[in-house]
């Protein structure tokens, strides 16, 4: 028996052969899967292409640029030349019901949901009623049976109109008067950003000296006051800014003038340079006050990662997708043409007007200055999926209002704090937490649930789409289509709680 | 033993001395139950005055009456001058005066500990910002956690806790401070430093009810010693008396079980 004297390896010290260790299993499983997953898809998609490439039915989408020979009901075109244009104009359709439906349907949940708590009985009742009834109907009944409403509305005369013909109801739908830009809205804008910029100052100052001194210095009336004002010296004063539009020309004239390799280079410079950045901020965040940590595996895995993506994204750039350059330049050059327009010439006009609803042959004007029309079919849609979709709002807004212990407020109730500053102050930031989700939730329902358009014939991007591949038989490729521009709205939706949730996090430990 | 004097068992001095708090009938229901049988107690400017009792005897609810949590329905509840009544000009005025500390701590958990304090002195009192940290910083040190300032409630034990939210009370500069079991809720090593802060806060001539369990407390820092029960006052006494000699039956059993 010997007396060893051997030094004992710290564990921490010994690298763990591949097999056992966890780093390398994490990353090296995540790089299989993706790699699996990737290959799995390209095999579907070219054996599916194949196929159906055998039985005579290309997939391919040369389809969009051939003239539509279809017209919708509504929309920026209604007689699109093309199946893109088409497409594009259901899409609008969609996101208009979906972004209008989203912010009514919010204001109408919050408030009954408000309701539903408040300590007054009629109201509490009303709401009640309202919720119970209306998420227990399917959407689809509720919709149609808008629709039986609004379309044995009478027909559209003069008759029809109401309040000195400011609001008409008919079976061709819902007019009511509208404020729209006129010509000199954008420099009407522009001067009043200008204006903003003092305003911010002297609220900012205000905000000093309230911090300091104390009282109340009245800051949201002021600076309220003052944006008034400003709207209202601006009202006339917006033909001296039509210069603005000169400067917009001359960025589109430079930005047109971009070489094409100039760009390249310029997107390639802006991808290294982000993974740059992100390493740099990594080994920040790396650092101790003792100096630089060890690095471990997992740390190389995600900056060697980080060097990949510019590799990929440069690749992309040069390679995959040249066009990618000249398509920024060209639509940028466009952009600030549009923007020139808008802000420049002789647009010498008051920004805002506002006009009541004008007939021409039994039907609504749509197009010019004349009142702001519902179809039925948007009507119906609108109608029954606000109402459903508010009915279930308000019941996250309750539930997450009662999801703030009572000790809450009865603590701001006992340093003395108002109701409504308790509410402001206390109770709602920590419901807005409980709420952001689910609301997220009703955002994305309300949203897909437009594709039920097709139960009226409202021209959406489902409705629209099924009416081009009646007439091509070009089915997968548009509901490739469809499924990205869904996809696409839910994910932005997504994003957008998920940075609203992050920021409303409460620091637990 | 006669509960129609409601300054009974006071010395001297303190009779002299305004009152602070006067309750008089006071009755208050939950449904068909009858939570207070109407209490008549007053407090005197300065006074520590430490309510005991079997839980559901009233003590919280009659201390929740005093500042508005809990609305009684019948009697009068009057407060350095101002009776508690449907007017919500007085319930403010009480309110801002007489400041309260939880069994549950109740801070605000999306606000660090200086915005817990400051909230209500900017919002309520209109002071300004740096006025109201100066003074947050102040407390802070008082209570013993000046480096808990730009902490979240959730990062603190439930002492540090605790003591925050009766800095948060005292940021209002109240007269009255009432504690609702304060100690209730906190580990037993922690306990000591809330009452330690409490303490100071009587040493410092704070009139204060303070509903506890902590007998060591109530002998060692009460003026009189309260004990309830079934929605009514049974005994007031000078913690000596009270705990030493106390008079009524109910009392001797609740001491005989807790000591």
């Amino acid at each position: 028996m010997t007396a060893s004297t051997a030094p004992v390896t710290h564990s921490s010290q010994a690298r763990p052969p591949i097999w056992r260790n966890t780093t390398i299993l994490k990353w090296g499983v995540q790089i299989i899967v993706l790699a699996l997953v990737i290959a799995a898809f390209t095999f579907l998609v070219s054996q599916a292409k194949t196929n159906l490439d055998q039985k005579g039915i290309p997939v391919d989408y040369d389809w969009i640029n051939d003239p539509a020979n279809i017209q919708l009901g509504e929309g920026i075109d209604t007689q699109p030349n093309s199946m893109g244009r088409a497409l594009w104009s259901g899409m609008v359709n969609t996101l208009r019901i979906a972004g209008v439906g989203i912010l009514v349907a919010t204001i109408i949940g919050v408030f009954v949901g408000l309701a539903r708590l408040s300590h007054n009985w009629l109201a509490q009742k009303v709401a009640s009623i309202y919720v119970e009834t209306l998420r227990n109907i399917p959407v689809l009944v509720q919709i149609l049976l808008w629709f039986a409403i609004l379309t044995s509305l009478g027909d559209l005369t003069q008759d029809s109109g109401v309040l000195n013909d400011f609001v008409f109801l008919s079976q061709k739908g819902i007019s009511i008067p509208r404020v729209f830009f006129a010509d000199g809205f954008y420099q009407w804008l522009f001067l009043l950003l200008v204006f903003g910029v003092g305003i911010h100052f002297v609220r900012k100052r205000l905000q000093r000296k309230q911090d300091l001194e104390g009282g109340d210095k009245h800051i949201g009336l002021i600076s309220f006051g003052l944006w008034v004002l400003a709207a209202a010296i601006a009202w006339p004063a917006n033909p001296i800014m039509s210069w603005v539009g000169s400067i917009f020309d001359a960025i589109a004239d430079v930005w047109g003038s971009i070489p094409e390799t100039l760009m390249q280079l310029i997107l390639t410079a802006i991808a290294v340079g982000a993974a740059v950045i992100w390493i740099r901020r990594f080994l920040e965040s790396r650092r101790t006050p003792a100096g630089l940590a060890k690095l471990t595996d997992d740390d190389w895995f995600r900056m060697i990662f980080a060097g990949i993506a510019a590799l990929i994204a440069a690749l992309f750039i040069w390679i995959l997708w040249p066009g990618l350059s000249s398509w920024i330049i060209n639509s940028g050059r466009d952009f600030f043409e549009f923007l020139g327009n808008k802000f420049g010439g002789e647009r010498g006009s008051l920004p805002l007007d506002a006009m009541k609803p004008t007939l021409s042959e039994g039907r609504f004007v749509n197009y010019g200055p004349t009142g702001l029309t519902m179809s039925v079919f948007f009507a119906s849609l609108f109608f029954g999926l606000v109402f459903y979709t508010s009915s279930f709002i308000a019941e996250i807004v309750r539930g997450g209002v009662l999801a703030v212990p009572p000790g809450q407020s009865e603590a701001a109730a006992a340093v003395g704090l108002s109701r409504m500053q308790s509410l402001r102050k206390v109770v709602l930031p920590q419901a807005f937490r409980v709420i952001m989700p689910p609301l997220g939730n009703q955002y994305l329902n309300l949203t897909k649930n437009t594709s039920l358009a097709i139960a009226v014939g409202y021209s959406d991007v489902v409705q629209v789409g099924q009416s081009l591949y009646n007439k091509n038989n070009q089915t997968l490729a548009v509901f490739g289509i469809w499924m990205t521009f869904f996809l696409a709205c839910s994910l932005t939706t997504s994003l957008v709680v998920n940075i609203i949730n992050r920021r409303l996090e409460i620091v637990e430990r | 033993m006669s509960m129609s004097d409601a300054n009974i068992a006071l010395s001297a001095e303190m009779a002299a001395r305004d009152n602070m708090i006067t309750c008089r009938g006071v009755k208050k229901w939950f449904g068909d139950f009858q939570a207070l049988t109407g209490v008549d107690l007053t407090v005197k400017d300065r006074e520590v005055m430490v309510v005991l009792g079997p839980s559901g005897s009233g003590k919280s609810t009659l201390i929740r009456c005093i500042n508005r949590l809990e609305v009684h329905q019948e009697g009068q509840i009057v407060v350095d001058g101002i009776e508690l009544t449907n007017d919500l000009r007085n319930i403010d005025k009480i309110r801002s005066e007489v400041g309260m500390v939880f069994q549950q701590f109740n801070l605000f958990p999306h606000l660090t500990v200086l915005d817990n304090i400051t909230l209500a002195p900017v919002w309520v009192r209109k002071k300004s910002k740096v006025e109201a940290e100066a003074t947050a910083h102040e407390l802070l040190e008082r209570v013993g956690i000046p480096e808990q300032a730009a902490k979240y409630p959730g990062q603190l034990s439930g002492g540090q806790q605790q003591r925050v939210a009766i800095a948060r009370s005292l940021a209002m500069e109240p007269k009255v401070m009432l504690f609702d079991e304060p100690t209730s809720a906190l580990d037993p090593e922690m306990i000591s430093e809330v009452l330690d802060v409490m303490k100071d806060l009587a040493n410092g001539g704070m009139t204060m009810i303070v509903v506890t369990h902590e007998m060591g407390f109530a002998r060692e820092v009460a003026d009189r010693v309260v004990f309830m029960e079934a929605g009514n006052v049974v005994e007031i006494n000078e913690p000596e008396a009270f705990f030493t000699n106390p008079v009524s039956d109910r009392t001797k059993l609740f001491l005989s079980q807790i000591l």
